[in-house]
């Protein structure tokens, strides 16, 4: 809140300000605090906003779970992204390259080098990856309105909204292209997946879903500062992974829960008030 | 100044090189065929001229202009980045400077680019065609210019006015800015109608009844959860629905750490799932379990004596099953009639009778009352819509709001509030325009018959003082008091968004001639003569809106954001919406008072022009623009709506108005318009706690100025409303379906705050089940079921599955019925029935089937239909919901009531 002293965003944003994206130390993380989070999706959509997603391509989605029974149920919702692991099986097991560990330790790919064989979708434990089987956007290229000469055809909004790129859509962030790691928006072929915003980073910007959540839940920086807001999060609760089985030690990790109220899942009466 | 060409591609394409995007695609991309020839001349040219684009949208980022969100009444403060090159919004965040939320803004608000986007908007005006109206017949709308479209309109006031029956002439009001009274009120005012209907009973309007007969303010609250240790939430889920969703949503993860939170709901909401305690209560039983805490809290001595008053020799007499001899408790200045509360209501409702009632544990409810009373006066009851849309949902609107007159809470840290005072002034008023035929007119019974005997629509304490939204339709399909010919709406989907909503078509179809402002083919819009398309709000037009919470309330600004000068009518007409659209409150009435002058009635023209001048320079609209081509009144049209934003704001930009003219009260102060239009938000001074105290030198606004438990105000209300109607409280009260009667022990006590048992609708061996609707996070009111995110994350309903309408049962119920996760079922009512797919989820109560509102469109575009204009997708709650009231408040019941059945298909 911008009465307070310093909002979480603006320390995190001088952390970006101060560092060097990069420099060899960089060791980019995320904490999710999912007492936080409300489970609102706002960062679906700031995501999808930012990298001009089309449907079904979620970079940051959720995996929900309900439990016990009425009325000792517990709902949970986790968000979920790319893990940036550090042991990368997509990284590992791509033919071409075309996946590698870059700045931030950024788990980074190259669409140039990428030839679609889809080997790190299957090496991804996560389903982070994804497939362009199309020529993304189709829908905006459709020149057909519901009503004729008194709605748009979604080309015809393209147009009136000054946006030349194919397989783009109407609210089309010219942002995300910037970068030297981007390619002008994606083509059929190719896989791709978050990366942080590395676009973003490298203006000194969070990742959009960071800067988007409004409930202040996601925590970003450098692991190897430790005067990081990610360190001060981590060294206050205990942290968690998604499928620590796995050992592709992820970079994005969770704190406290979902229900931060005191209430107990599935056993017996609902907890006990503080 | 028509929008219909679409944007000329002659700048040598928007980046100023030789070669377009798609040449760059043809020379870089194909990643496939350039792997495979390995490192080439081919992706080494396409490096090049990827760096080449990359430089030259470096600076492509734009800037950030204020605006308003209006996807729920949250109505945050937003900022909208617009792109400098194209114009084009690419993102939309909390205003940063707003102390409410920052930057924190809930996901709705970033549904309105999908919005401002969507090519199902419409684009231009458009006439009907086909002279039949129905569901499912094809309007065949073709378009029209707006000159021609205003001119039609104009034409059938015109007949109204000369056959002297203005009265049939009628507007309805839904989403809106506080520009509003151009439109809403002025508009039919000089026209001669008193059919001015909003939706505001279709709303919550119930829910501000507890607070009017308590401590006598008709208002929504916004709630200290800064500073409180308790909050029990009422059928109210912060975090996803109303209101300052964005504020609650940034608090919540805090609140939890400092407070206790409970949350009383029959399906396991969003607020619940993340809350200590959920008390999963029987739908239309809230009242019985805010009796029961209010018993516990005496009972056990846990009530503010500051607030409330002790007993003179200090002895607690509130004991169960006995009465208390008033003359033994020393009030406190601050309220009265506790005694009263707890003789004629609570002395016999403990938990255990509570917990038979409403099916949840005693001991849950005695946990959650007593850790409540001994956080108090940091305690919060928080009354949402849920308890209270119910046929006797006033009165339990008025106990829940009463828990915290108990704690002293009211107005206090940590506990209830309502909003400081704002510094917007009230728009020129056209009394001096109102001619002899328009007085005659507005001499008439409205049309939703608000005030008779059968709807006191008690709001403000006054008989008939608030709007019956649904029952219009049966006042237009009765003709009682009349007929409406020529109805003009405004951004509402009334054949839609009403229970009962089928009355609601037949009624449109038979009004004549409809005109709707609104920007999308809605089903309301199926049935409309005209539809003028309506500028977005939250990109494209001047208004005002308010948000409230964090002890302030802001004064926000919508402003067409994509214009360069939004001052300047002629780039806001060219550059400041997408299409041919126009601002509903106030360029479309200037057209109209134009085209009706033009026919010989020139009232509301110069009604406009005298007294809408630009409060800078002084200039008339005429003076600005003068002439009498169409284009000059559209820029003069354009000219009016700045105009009359600045006058409302005036006494914050204006100094000299400030100290000179205006009652000033406190808040930011603005040096001249183009400050704080580029800010576009003020803020008020913080709520002083406890101000309203009459032990601080204070008052309520009650008939007795302190805050009631024993019902004086309303009392004095339905003596009223009796009055009017020659017969006594009594009568009201059983001809408005309610239990309390005025001497009869054996009901409850008509005036406090007490409990009625659920009036179901629907008899409940044929339909055995509670239909519990409840809002969409991502709903925006309704308006949100044509854009793809809203589709794509419909899971943020827990239970809710993204792209499918479902409705959620609990696997007991299911397994009864040999119902699968994933069957098609018809869930059915007295009022009609629906299709839809089951969802087993455990998080709903037993004998209740939850259902997430707004889906079951059969127009309003491709994605919100199965076929536009022609099926519908998914099924529509309102169809299901009858049309009935909580008389007392002139809402509609949406909640509590409903009896459905549910059979697999």
């Amino acid at each position: 809140m911008s009465s307070e002293p310093e909002s979480l965003d603006a320390q995190m944003t001088a952390e970006l300000e101060n560092g060097d994206l990069d420099d060899e130390g960089v060791d980019l993380s995320m904490v999710i605090d999912l007492q936080r989070c409300t489970g609102c999706a706002a960062c679906n959509m700031g995501c999808a906003s930012e990298n001009n997603l089309q449907e079904g391509m979620a970079y940051s989605s959720r995996i929900i779970k309900t439990e016990g029974q009425f009325p000792n149920v517990s709902y949970e919702y986790t968000p979920t992204l790319c893990n940036q692991c550090e042991d990368a099986p997509c990284a590992e097991g791509c033919p071409t390259k075309a996946l590698y560990k870059g700045k931030g330790n950024i788990t980074m790919h190259d669409h140039e080098k990428c030839i679609g064989c889809k080997a790190c979708m299957v090496n991804c434990p996560y389903d982070e990856i994804y497939l362009n089987k199309e020529d993304p956007h189709p829908t905006w290229e459709v020149e057909e309105a519901a009503i004729e000469n008194g709605t748009a055809t979604p080309k015809q909004v393209k147009e009136r909204a000054g946006v030349d790129e194919e397989n783009a859509p109407a609210y089309y962030n010219p942002n995300r292209e910037v970068s030297d790691s981007e390619h002008p928006t994606r083509y059929k072929g190719v896989v791709e997946k978050c990366n942080f915003c590395v676009h973003r980073l490298e203006e000194n910007e969070l990742p959009r879903c960071v800067e988007e959540c409004p409930c202040e839940a996601r925590i970003f920086g450098d692991l190897n500062d430790p005067d990081s807001k990610v360190n001060e999060i981590l060294g206050q609760y205990n942290e968690d992974v998604l499928k620590e089985d796995e050992g592709t030690q992820p970079k994005v990790k969770y704190v406290r829960d979902y229900n931060g109220g005191s209430y107990e899942a599935g056993v017996g009466e609902p907890g006990l008030s503080d | 100044m028509s929008q219909r060409d679409t944007t000329p591609s002659d700048d040598g394409g928007k980046l100023g090189f030789s070669f377009g995007r798609r040449d760059f695609m043809k020379a870089g991309a194909v990643g496939a065929v350039a792997a495979g020839l390995g490192s080439s001349l081919t992706s080494l040219r396409s490096v090049a001229q990827a760096d080449d684009y990359r430089d030259a949208l470096v600076d492509h980022t734009g800037t950030y202009k204020p605006s308003t969100c209006a996807g729920c009444t949250s109505w945050c403060s937003a900022q909208i980045l617009v792109d400098d090159r194209t114009r084009r919004v690419i993102r939309t965040r909390g205003h940063e400077d707003s102390e409410i939320h920052g930057t924190h803004d809930c996901p709705r608000q970033d549904l309105g680019i999908q919005q401002l986007y969507d090519p199902d908007r419409v684009t231009q005006p458009m006439r009907r065609t086909n002279p039949e109206k129905g569901k499912g017949v094809d309007p065949e709308f073709e378009p029209i210019s707006w000159e021609e479209a205003i001119g039609m309109l104009a034409d059938e006031i015109m007949e109204l006015r000369e056959n002297d029956e203005t009265e049939k002439f009628m507007v309805t009001r839904g989403r809106y800015t506080y520009l509003r009274p151009i439109l809403y009120s002025y508009l039919p005012q000089i026209i001669g109608s008193p059919n001015n209907i909003s939706h505001s009973a279709i709303c919550a309007e119930a829910e501000k009844f507890g607070p009017m007969f308590t401590e006598g303010e008709w208002a929504y609250r916004q709630y200290d959860v800064q500073n409180t240790r308790y909050v029990i939430a009422w059928g109210a889920d912060p975090i996803s629905s109303n209101r300052q969703v964005s504020h609650y949503s940034n608090e919540f993860g805090d609140l939890l750490d400092r407070a206790t939170v409970a949350v009383v709901e029959p399906r396991l909401s969003s607020t619940a799932s993340k809350s200590d305690e959920w008390l999963p209560v029987e739908p239309g039983k809230d009242g019985a379990l805010a009796s029961a805490m209010a018993h516990v809290i005496l009972r056990d001595g846990l009530w503010s004596r500051e607030f409330v008053g002790e007993f003179e020799d200090g002895e607690n007499r509130f004991v169960p099953d006995e009465r208390v001899d008033p003359a033994t408790f020393e009030e406190s200045e601050n309220s009265q009639g506790v005694v009263e509360w707890w003789n004629e209501e609570l002395y016999d409702k403990d938990p255990e009778w509570a917990a038979e009632e409403v099916g949840v544990d005693a001991e849950q409810i005695e946990r959650i009352a007593t850790g409540f009373g001994e956080a108090g006066p940091q305690a919060i009851s928080w009354l949402g819509g849920g308890p209270c849309m119910q046929v006797r949902g006033s009165y339990t609107a008025m106990a829940i709001h009463a828990l915290n007159g108990l704690v002293g809470s009211v107005g206090n840290r940590g506990g209830t509030m309502y909003a400081p005072s704002t510094g917007v002034e009230d728009l020129p008023a056209p009394d001096p325009y109102i001619d002899e035929v328009a007085e005659h007119g507005l001499n008439n019974e409205k049309i939703d018959q608000r005030g008779r005997l059968e709807f006191p629509a008690l709001k403000d304490g006054e008989s008939g003082g608030g709007v019956v939204t649904n029952n219009a339709a049966d006042g237009i399909l009765d003709e009682d008091p009349n007929e409406i010919k020529v109805l003009l709406s405004y951004w509402n989907n009334f054949a839609f968004s009403n229970p009962e909503s089928k009355r609601w078509e037949d009624a449109l179809a038979k009004i004549p001639f409809h005109a709707t402002i609104e920007t999308h083919a809605s089903e309301t819009a199926w049935f409309a003569d005209l539809i003028l398309p309506a500028t977005h709000h939250q990109f494209e037009r001047w208004g005002q809106l308010r948000s409230t919470a964090a002890r302030r309330r802001t004064i926000n600004l919508h402003t067409p954001v994509m214009a360069d000068d939004p001052d300047d009518p002629r780039d806001v007409l060219e550059n400041g919406r997408l299409w041919d659209c126009k601002t509903d409150e106030t360029e479309i009435p200037y057209l109209l008072a134009e085209a009706l002058a033009d026919r010989g009635f020139d009232n509301m023209l110069e009604f406009f022009d005298n007294e809408y001048p630009d409060p800078e320079s002084g200039r008339t609209l005429r003076e600005e623009f003068p002439g009498d081509d169409f284009e000059s009144r559209e820029l003069r049209a354009q000219a009016f709506s700045r105009n009359a934003i600045k006058l409302r704001t005036r006494p914050i930009w204006d100094p000299a108005y400030r100290e000179n003219e205006f009652d000033w009260l406190g808040g930011e102060e603005f040096d001249d318009w183009v400050e704080f239009r580029e800010r576009g938000i003020w803020h008020t001074d913080e709520w002083e706690f406890r101000h309203r105290w009459p032990s601080e030198g204070g008052e309520f606004a009650t008939d007795s100025g302190r805050f009631e438990f024993d019902g004086e105000t309303l009392g004095n209300a339905l003596r009223r409303h009796a009055d009017r109607h020659d017969v006594d409280v009594d009568t009201v009260l059983e001809v408005c379906n309610y239990q309390g009667r005025v001497a009869d022990p054996d009901t409850p006590d008509a005036f406090v705050p007490h409990y009625e048992e659920p009036y179901d609708l629907g008899d409940g061996g044929e339909f055995p089940m509670k239909f519990v609707d409840h809002k969409d996070r991502l709903g925006r009111e309704g308006r949100s079921a044509n854009v793809w995110w809203s589709l794509e994350y419909k899971d943020v309903n827990p239970g809710d599955v993204p792209y499918t309408d479902v409705a959620k049962i609990n696997p007991r119920d299911a397994r009864q019925r040999g119902i699968e996760d994933g069957d098609e079922i018809v869930i059915s009512s007295p009022a009609g029935e629906i299709e839809t797919t089951a969802r087993l989820w455990e998080g709903i109560r037993p004998g209740t089937v939850a259902k997430t509102w707004g889906q079951g469109h059969w127009a309003y575009g491709q994605r919100a239909s199965e076929e536009m204009g022609e099926e519908a997708k998914g099924g529509h709650n309102n169809l299901v919901i009858g049309a009935e009231y909580d008389r007392l408040s002139g809402s509609s019941v949406f909640y509590g009531d409903v009896q459905v059945d549910i059979e697999r298909r």
